[in-house]
């Protein structure tokens, strides 16, 4: 009886002893390549993404078409995140090389000196549309006059599109009642009224058109044609320790970028392996979103100066700083 | 005895301060000091700008004490009825240990959907996340308490209900107040939860913490952390001092 009873407990604590050793040996190996075969480790790249985010499909893309094998890069992932602010408190934490994220924390985090990064190319441009709740009879901006419009975040890019909007119509920010909620929670709370209006990116609003929780009044290409969104953003002392794997990456990236471009339908199908989103709804968002990978300064610039009237960003010259923040030289054809 | 309660709390700030001049803690982590002027920025200038601390502490009581409210008045009467009932707990404790694991915040899209964007929907949440403690407590105390007295009550005579009144629910309020005094903790961690998501009127410390994420400003989100704290451990306090009015008789 006791025999048995050590028995298991024995080879338990064996193959403990053998994982400790495995785990030790594989952490020795891989530290010994670390020193000695620079040329290969210097083309890992650890990447951050946003989970499901249609305005990254570029990402998602270059891996699956074998884009990044290409170029003879290794790419970890380094995070799927749910939002913007966490994947910027991963390049603070040192934890990524280059991310997809979107302009307005990569802008903020860098301009509250919580992360050094630059951005080196564009995932994509517009993206956003105003929608209203079914049954609310507006056909234009103006008629949400004292209506509760949500945004996902204060000094967000759709926060910016809702101040121009609203401008553009003659209107003052405060003749709307704003507030915040994240995308998901946008739908249910348009479809139960508790909202008018919400300005949220693809796929929300095509997906909020397909399940009847809203329809679109404005698409962003009507408020800000071509405005910034996503960025391919590198983290600064990652740029200079290795500018060939940045290189490389944004190669990768143009081309997949070109690739959406030139084969929508087949982008659309992995689209909807990449967010898990119906066929026909990706398709629709798609039509919203312009994949190009030159990031406008003069935009980024504008988008700067309305983050720093709003206080977010303390920079005496937000248009300078958004110029420093863009390095565009490693986008293919324009060298260095 | 008393001048030892500061010590943990002022040894983990000088710990603190020291590894944030040092640079240690990375420049995402802002020093006691920062903090203290960010919970100054809170109370003069309001995050988002206008929405001040006050604001926020007040809804987000007024969220946590309803919601809380609701679970006590629900939870003790079916705790003392399942304590004191057989069949009856019987039939309701596979029904409350099926619902208890579950997280509230997995109920959030649904109680969106039910009670819409604002109170309502908070204080389901808060009320779910207090309810179970709360519950299964006062079911602990209610069989707890010594059923010689009970017997003796009703040798005297007494009846069912005069017992329920004058020995179970005395006897069994210690265990209660242990119920509510976790329970007010985790209504605390739910609110702040619930408020993540969004609100509607611009106020609460969850939304004002997650405003503070978003534009990176952690000297104002550990400022908020700081507020929830002290709160709770206020509410703790309260609470104790209704215990010592309630249990004089011990």
């Amino acid at each position: 009886m006791k025999q048995t009873r050590v028995g298991p407990w024995r080879s338990a604590s064996a193959c403990l002893a053998c994982a400790c050793a495995a785990v030790l040996l594989g952490a020795l190996v891989t530290a010994g390549a670390g020193c000695g075969g620079s040329e290969s480790a210097s083309r890992v790249v650890r990447v951050g993404f946003l989970r499901n985010d249609l305005h990254q499909l570029a990402f998602y893309v270059a891996r699956e078409k074998g884009f990044f094998k290409e170029q003879g890069l290794d790419i970890r992932e380094g995070g799927a995140f749910n939002a913007g602010p966490e994947e910027m408190s991963s390049f603070s934490a040192g934890d990524l090389d280059i991310g997809y994220v979107g302009t307005a924390p990569c802008l903020t985090f860098a301009g509250q000196r919580m992360a050094d990064v630059k951005i080196v190319a564009q995932a994509n441009t517009g993206g956003t549309s105003l929608i209203v709740r079914p049954g609310l009879d507006v056909k234009e901006i103006t008629d949400l006059e004292g209506r509760t419009i949500a945004v996902p975040g204060l000094s967000t890019v759709q926060d910016f599109l809702l101040h121009r909007a609203l401008e553009k119509a003659g209107m003052e920010p405060s003749q709307v009642r704003k507030t915040v909620l994240k995308p998901p929670e946008m739908l249910p709370a348009l479809a139960g009224a508790q909202v008018d209006a919400a300005l949220a990116w693809e796929p929300y609003p095509s997906m909020a058109r397909a399940q009847g929780a809203g329809r679109t009044l404005l698409s962003s290409r009507e408020i800000w044609p071509d405005h910034p969104c996503c960025m391919v953003v590198a983290d600064s002392a990652f740029i200079e320790k290795n500018p060939d794997a940045v290189r490389r990456f944004v190669a990768a990236h143009v081309k997949a970028t070109r690739y959406i471009r030139d084969n929508r339908l087949e982008a659309a199908d992995m689209a909807h392996l990449f967010t898990g989103q119906p066929t026909d709804v990706v398709r629709a968002a798609m039509k919203n979103i312009g994949f190009s990978f030159r990031p406008d300064i003069r935009k980024i610039g504008e988008y700067a100066v309305f983050m720093a009237g709003q206080g977010v960003i303390k920079e005496k010259n937000p248009a300078a700083f958004a110029r420093s923040m863009v390095d565009s030289s490693f986008i293919p054809g324009d060298g260095k | 005895m008393k001048k030892w309660k500061l010590a943990s709390p002022l040894a983990a700030l000088a710990v603190w301060q020291a590894l944030a001049v040092t640079g240690a803690l990375g420049r995402a982590t802002p020093s006691p000091w920062d903090v203290l002027k960010g919970l100054y920025d809170l109370a003069a200038t309001g995050l988002p700008r206008g929405y001040h601390l006050q604001g926020h502490v007040a809804y987000s009581l007024l969220r946590v004490f309803t919601g809380f409210g609701i679970a006590l008045v629900i939870a003790v009467p079916l705790g003392i009825l399942m304590g004191w009932s057989r069949w009856f707990e019987a039939a309701v404790d596979p029904l409350v240990e099926v619902v208890r694991p579950v997280p509230p915040l997995a109920w959030l899209p649904l109680a969106l959907v039910w009670f819409g964007l604002g109170l309502g929907s908070a204080a389901f949440i808060i009320a779910l996340g207090a309810f179970f403690p709360i519950v299964l407590n006062t079911v602990l105390g209610v069989k707890g308490v010594d059923p010689r007295l009970v017997e003796a009550a009703r040798t005297l005579g007494a009846r069912e209900g005069t017992i329920l009144r004058r020995v179970l629910v005395p006897g069994s309020t210690p265990s209660i107040i242990t119920g509510v005094r976790i329970g007010m903790g985790i209504a605390w961690m739910t609110l702040v939860a619930a408020e993540l998501i969004g609100v509607k009127n611009g106020y609460g410390l969850g939304y004002m913490i997650m405003t503070a994420r978003d534009l990176a400003r952690f000297d104002l989100l550990v400022a908020g952390i700081l507020v929830i704290g002290v709160i709770g451990f206020l509410a703790d306090r309260l609470i104790r001092i209704v215990e010592k009015r309630l249990l004089r008789w011990r």
